[in-house]
């Protein structure tokens, strides 16, 4: 059996189009991810992260290429793989017309569970979930965070060797966002592999230990965070409170080309590609402009290293140390 | 997962949602004999007379098209609940379940034939109670496989525009278009033999005439042996077309 959860070699997919180009979501991609890892895909809008995860839960069929998962082919054995797989789409998929609790017992009766661990399993994720208030609601009858809720709970109630997340976390309140990535954790630990497709960078931080950065189709980048992060080493962030913004700052900083520039009050936060000493004369420049109340200098955080690689102009894409 | 265990658990979630929403058991069960006790009786009261139906009241005679409808409004109401399933996302969630694509698409089936055979048996047993319509008991093989094969493939049918249009309001307009079309030009509602001769020929072409025409002689032996069995042959031509174009749909969903 193969040592590794998924396993993609060369992934094409067009989409054709009445009267344009075929436009091709996912450009030749390879990687594998070892089992019981969180695994993040991570991208800007369109660069083929749903596409990818569409191909892995044979919802879509690749144009080229191979992907399996758990060592059973997406395309001549996808009942294999669904019997492997536990999928939260990134629609708000839920029954509208059953109660929380037979969304609950339904999906787990599609996963061959006896209706006695149906009833156990149920009972004990509307426990986790906080669900037991509305477990005889009809879920059209909730709240798009609620409906969210009751999407996300289901994937926790079987025991599949592989959990795909597309944007698991939209609508969720960040209470239950923090509860289920500790659950995540727990899964992972536990031997399942995790894999999610988010643009909530923090969340990827924090939460996984392999990532790949896709851009428009392809992989730009690929490793843990520590191994990310030294694809921009000679980027820092600064943060900087002032008791009155000093006039003119936006224009003097925006000279500097940064990584990432927001100024909000007056509050600042640069992220720039300089050397250490150089940003912190910089530090020490801003301070005498006006009265400092906050100053903090970091490394670079994957907010910046994603939008290093994924803006529009960026060039060519930096060496990928491998993992 | 076997098979049986897929069908199942369709099967679970299909009679869950039904019976835990009464608004489904009224669409489902009740409607089309809402129209027979309702429409049947004024019409016969108002009309039955002058219809050319030699020792028949309309009762007896609208009793088949009243069954008929039943399955084209059952298999409208799925394709409608398959249009929301996909809009909401649950469809494409299901589509990744430990089943096969015709495992799912079998079991919706089968759920709606056992739907069709128990709203035909109330609508029946109501007619007969109420209205004095006995249905020929030789009658009864052919008006369950009429019931069964035209559920069958109104569903199919349906299906291929659930699956296929992406938008709420073209789906709502062309269901619409679809039952003043296929109810009102054909022998659901009225015999053909007074209308025009286009509105005869397009009814004659309406696979829910030749539906309607077998219940018809099943229900009370109105009608022509060879003409009920061509009309029987092209209905299941009918089914066997749509049953591929809606798998085709299901798989172009990849």
């Amino acid at each position: 059996m193969s040592e590794y959860a998924l396993e993609v070699e060369g992934l094409v997919k067009e989409f054709h189009r009445r009267d344009q180009p075929p436009l091709r979501a996912v450009d030749g991609l390879s990687f594998r991810v070892r089992r019981g890892c969180i695994f993040g895909l991570l991208g800007p809008n369109g660069a083929g992260k749903t596409t990818t995860l569409k191909i892995l839960t044979t919802l879509v069929r690749p144009t080229a290429g191979r992907a399996a998962v758990m060592g059973y082919d997406v395309l001549h054995q996808p009942l294999a793989v669904r019997r492997r797989i536990a999928v939260v789409l990134q629609e708000t998929a839920v029954d509208l017309f059953l109660s929380v609790r037979d969304n609950l017992l339904s999906y787990v009766r599609f996963h061959g569970l006896d209706r006695y661990e149906a009833r156990r399993r149920t009972a004990r994720a509307l426990e986790q979930f906080h669900l037991l208030d509305a477990a005889g609601s009809k879920v059209m009858d909730l709240s798009g965070g609620l409906r969210r809720r009751v999407q996300v709970a289901k994937v926790f109630l079987v025991d599949t060797p592989v959990v795909f997340l597309d944007e698991f976390s939209t609508g969720m309140d960040p209470i239950l966002k923090r509860e289920v990535m500790d659950r995540l954790r727990q899964e992972a630990a536990r031997g399942r592999t995790i894999v999610l497709t988010t643009q909530i960078l923090s969340e990827a931080e924090e939460l996984c230990d392999d990532i790949l950065i896709l851009h428009r189709g392809r992989p730009v980048a690929r490793g843990d965070l520590n191994t990310l992060k030294l694809l921009s080493k000679d980027v820092y962030e600064l943060s900087l409170t002032f008791d009155a913004l000093p006039a003119g700052l936006r224009e003097e900083l925006e000279q500097l080309a940064p990584v990432r520039l927001t100024i909000h009050n007056n509050s600042v936060e640069i992220a720039l590609r300089a050397e250490e000493s150089r940003v912190l004369e910089l530090a020490s420049a801003l301070a005498r402009r006006a009265q400092l109340l906050h100053l903090e200098v970091r490394g670079a955080s994957l907010e910046d290293i994603f939008l290093e690689l994924t803006r529009p102009t960026a060039g060519t894409v930096p060496e990928v140390p491998s993992v | 997962m076997s098979a049986t265990a897929a069908i199942t658990a369709v099967l679970y979630r299909e009679a869950k949602v039904r019976a835990t929403n009464l608004t489904f058991l009224f669409w489902d069960l009740f409607h089309p004999l809402a129209y027979l006790l309702l429409f049947g009786v004024g019409v016969n009261a108002a009309l039955g007379l002058q219809l050319p139906l030699p020792g028949l009241d309309y009762h007896a005679f609208f009793l088949a098209g009243v069954l008929s409808m039943a399955s084209f409004g059952i298999a409208a109401n799925t394709a409608w609940s398959f249009f929301l399933d996909r809009d909401n996302g649950i469809f494409y969630e299901m589509l990744t379940y430990p089943m096969r694509r015709a495992e799912y698409l079998a079991a919706k089936v089968l759920f709606n034939l056992g739907v069709a055979v128990a709203q035909a048996a109330i609508t029946v047993g109501f007619a007969w109670t109420l209205l004095g319509v006995q249905p020929r008991l030789a009658g009864v093989p052919l008006l369950v496989a009429a019931v069964v094969v035209g559920t069958a493939g109104w569903f199919y049918f349906y299906a291929i525009f659930a699956l296929r249009i992406r938008r709420n309001d073209v789906f709502n307009t062309v269901t619409s278009v679809f039952y003043f079309l296929f109810l009102f030009a054909s022998s659901m509602f009225y015999p053909l033999e007074p209308l025009p001769a286009v509105f005869r020929a397009v009814a004659r072409a309406n696979p829910i005439t030749w539906q309607t025409d077998a219940l018809r002689y099943a229900t009370i032996g109105l009608g022509e042996p060879r003409t009920v069995a061509l009309e029987a042959m092209g209905f299941l031509a009918f089914t066997a077309v749509s049953f591929w174009f809606a798998v085709r749909s299901l798989q172009r969903e990849h």
